[in-house]
């Protein structure tokens, strides 16, 4: 049996998925587990999951962070994900959850971080309307990024939120390449740039092109990161990252069997994360990998 | 030493900050002077189990206080990079401090939310914790994704009503603060209290918290102090960080081991190390009166005097250095400058 088979085994074995045992289910990893059996063929399996999030939705159409909490709703675009991209290949998901993509897309569209004066104690642009963590805060990278997956994987490519997200991603870029979780510069200074906040930003800026090389820096900058000791989840974004913008490793696959060897069957949110980087091009993550389907 | 009635707190009975005085441990810390050890000439490779174990007991703390209970040692892992050891509690002082409260009997697990970063296993390899405890055999608990429990805001200074604490936070009966002494370019200096703000999970404050930046810094640090349920610290100021804390500064050795009871008494004890005037620091402003002294006259020094360990610290020009300096003129406080709905970087 192979690590794969291993791993969609373990992500079928409940509809909810927690971070850790013996903490609720929680809606991060039970969507990204959804994606990962909808696109490695397990959709008899994948129905428990996405009811469960459908009843994790609130009535405006967001969905919180566990069982236990329905606020803050950062998660809302896995689900949102989970749900389209099942409805391509489940033939009863377009019917059972239509209605709850649908809401989770609207309250996408109508959700705004908090645009902030132009100062120069920070590198990047704090007017551009992103997607917070939690209401009533800033913009930041990854929520940033999930919410202009969904959107375009939603057929609002072309919305004005969308747009301005993804301008917002590049701008969070750093000048020679990768991303901080957020920050350029602060006070003048430079800040690192991180594996997973990259990888994701250059998963939801597929197809985008950026005249500074930012993009094309920060694929050299995973590219020299990553190693065969690289966690999981951020090996993950990485390679998902570099699979979008074309350019996946040779020798992905090592890389990713060698984190696999590392995971235990309780960590859910890893396995369905490696289980999307193995699929490279055909990850159905990637914008333009699934039919968009206008939900809003 | 009788703990604060930690189910009643935790379960939001009680009062807000102003009110902590009822309790007896919050109202000694308030009228009665409060120890600070501070030992110098310690290394990574030294004995620090001795040293901490000397710190407990020149603070007030005996086995007896920790035998049964549950202890929770929260280092600083805000965002790891093995190129910027000086950012993060080293792990040996993590792993000493283990041993020793092992030693004294008590179940101990490290737990930490790192700030700035979502992959906490990343932080863990970053920082060199994750080997250390392997080698160690000790849990570690992912703050950022733990299950969380609601718990109504003691401090009541900042305008959150209620706070989201992990489970495992929830459940201990000491938070042991373990941080790395550095400056900070938004509230001055970040120790005891501030290292803090790293209990609270990135699920529900996003990553950085910036729901609490919103809120306030200095406000919510001490809101978290005064609702968090029994905590000490043991701080790492063996190298430590000057500059552009907390994130970007370079690298200071200054070779101490601190321990306190008393975290505002401690972190001011530590910013008179750094040549800062404590009562510049917002949120010790704050603090002071409330959950404890800052005052030198109400802090007890043990083990070597303070005025022999003085070492002044680079800061740079930023709103939250305003003032610390004896020769500064002029004060701009953190509490009338907001981090710009930024993170702390």
């Amino acid at each position: 049996m192979t690590w794969q088979e291993s791993a969609l085994d373990c992500l079928s074995t409940s509809a909810g998925h927690a971070y850790r045992p013996g903490t609720p289910n929680a809606t991060e990893p039970t969507a990204l587990a959804a994606l990962a059996l909808t696109a490695h063929g397990r959709e008899g399996e994948v129905e428990r999951a996405l009811g469960w999030l459908r009843q994790q939705q609130n009535a405006d159409g967001s969905l919180g962070v566990t069982e236990t909490q329905d606020a803050p709703c950062w998660p809302t675009s896995l689900a949102v994900l989970a749900w389209h991209t099942a409805r391509g290949t489940h033939p009863r998901s377009a019917t059972h959850f239509g209605g709850a993509l649908r809401r989770g897309t609207q309250w996408l569209v109508e959700q705004r971080g908090e645009a902030l004066d132009r100062t120069p104690i920070l590198g990047h642009d704090p007017t551009i309307v992103g997607w917070p963590w939690v209401a009533g805060t800033h913009s930041w990278l990854e929520p940033t990024a999930w919410a202009v997956l969904a959107l375009r994987a939603t057929g609002n490519e072309g919305h004005q939120r969308t747009q301005d997200g993804m301008r917002l991603l590049i701008d969070r870029l750093l000048p020679t390449g990768g991303a901080n979780y957020g920050n350029t510069f602060v006070l003048g200074q430079k800040l690192r740039p991180q594996l997973e906040p990259t990888g994701l930003a250059l998963l939801a800026l597929a197809g985008q092109h950026d005249p500074a090389g930012r993009i094309e820096g920060s694929c050299g900058f995973l590219t020299r990161s990553m190693d065969t000791a690289t966690p999981a989840i951020s090996l993950s974004y990485a390679l998902l990252g570099l699979a979008a913008q074309e350019v996946r490793p040779t020798n992905a696959d090592e890389l990713l069997a060698a984190a696999a060897s590392r995971t235990r069957s309780d960590e859910p949110l890893k396995w369905a994360l490696l289980l999307l980087a193995a699929l490279g091009d055909d990850c159905p993550l990637l914008p333009n990998r699934t039919e968009a389907v206008r939900e809003t | 030493m009788n703990p604060l009635p930690r189910r009643a707190l935790l379960a939001g009975a009680g009062a807000t900050v102003v009110g902590l005085a009822a309790y007896p441990y919050v109202r000694r810390a308030l009228t009665t002077p409060q120890p600070v050890f501070l030992a110098r000439g310690q290394r990574y490779d030294g004995d620090l189990r001795k040293v901490i174990r000397d710190g407990l007991r020149a603070v007030g703390l005996s086995a007896a206080d920790f035998r049964g209970r549950r202890v929770l040692l929260k280092p600083n892992m805000v965002e790891p990079n093995r190129a910027a050891p000086q950012m993060t509690t080293h792990p040996l002082v993590v792993v000493a401090a283990a041993d020793v409260f092992r030693q004294m009997g008590a179940t101990v697990r490290v737990g930490e939310g790192p700030g700035h970063v979502k992959d906490t296993e990343m932080a863990l390899v970053e920082s060199r914790l994750q080997e250390a405890l392997a080698d160690a055999r000790l849990e570690f608990v992912d703050l950022n994704h733990d299950d969380v429990v609601s718990v109504r805001n003691r401090g009541g200074l900042s305008r959150l009503e209620e706070m989201f604490f992990p489970r495992a936070v929830f459940e201990a009966d000491f938070v042991v603060s373990m941080p790395k002494l550095k400056t900070h370019h938004w509230v001055g200096m970040t120790a005891a209290m501030k290292n803090l703000y790293g209990v609270m999970p990135g699920i529900k404050y996003g990553w950085p918290k910036n729901v609490l930046h919103h809120a306030g810094i200095p406000e919510t640090v001490v809101d978290i102090n005064a609702t968090l349920p029994r905590t000490l610290a043991i701080v790492d100021a063996i190298e430590c960080m000057e500059g552009d804390g907390p994130i970007m500064g370079t690298a200071k050795s200054l070779g101490v081991i601190a321990v306190g009871q008393n975290l505002p008494a401690l972190d001011a004890t530590l910013a008179r190390m750094m040549d800062f005037r404590p009562e510049r620091i917002g949120y010790l402003q704050l603090a002071d009166g409330r959950l404890g002294p800052i005052d030198a006259r109400l802090i007890v020094e043990r083990g070597e005097p303070l005025r022999e360990l003085v070492t002044p610290f680079a800061i740079i020009d930023s709103p939250g250095t305003v003032g610390l300096r004896a020769t500064s003129v002029g004060i701009k406080t953190s509490s009338h400058f907001r981090c710009p709905g930024a993170a702390l970087a």
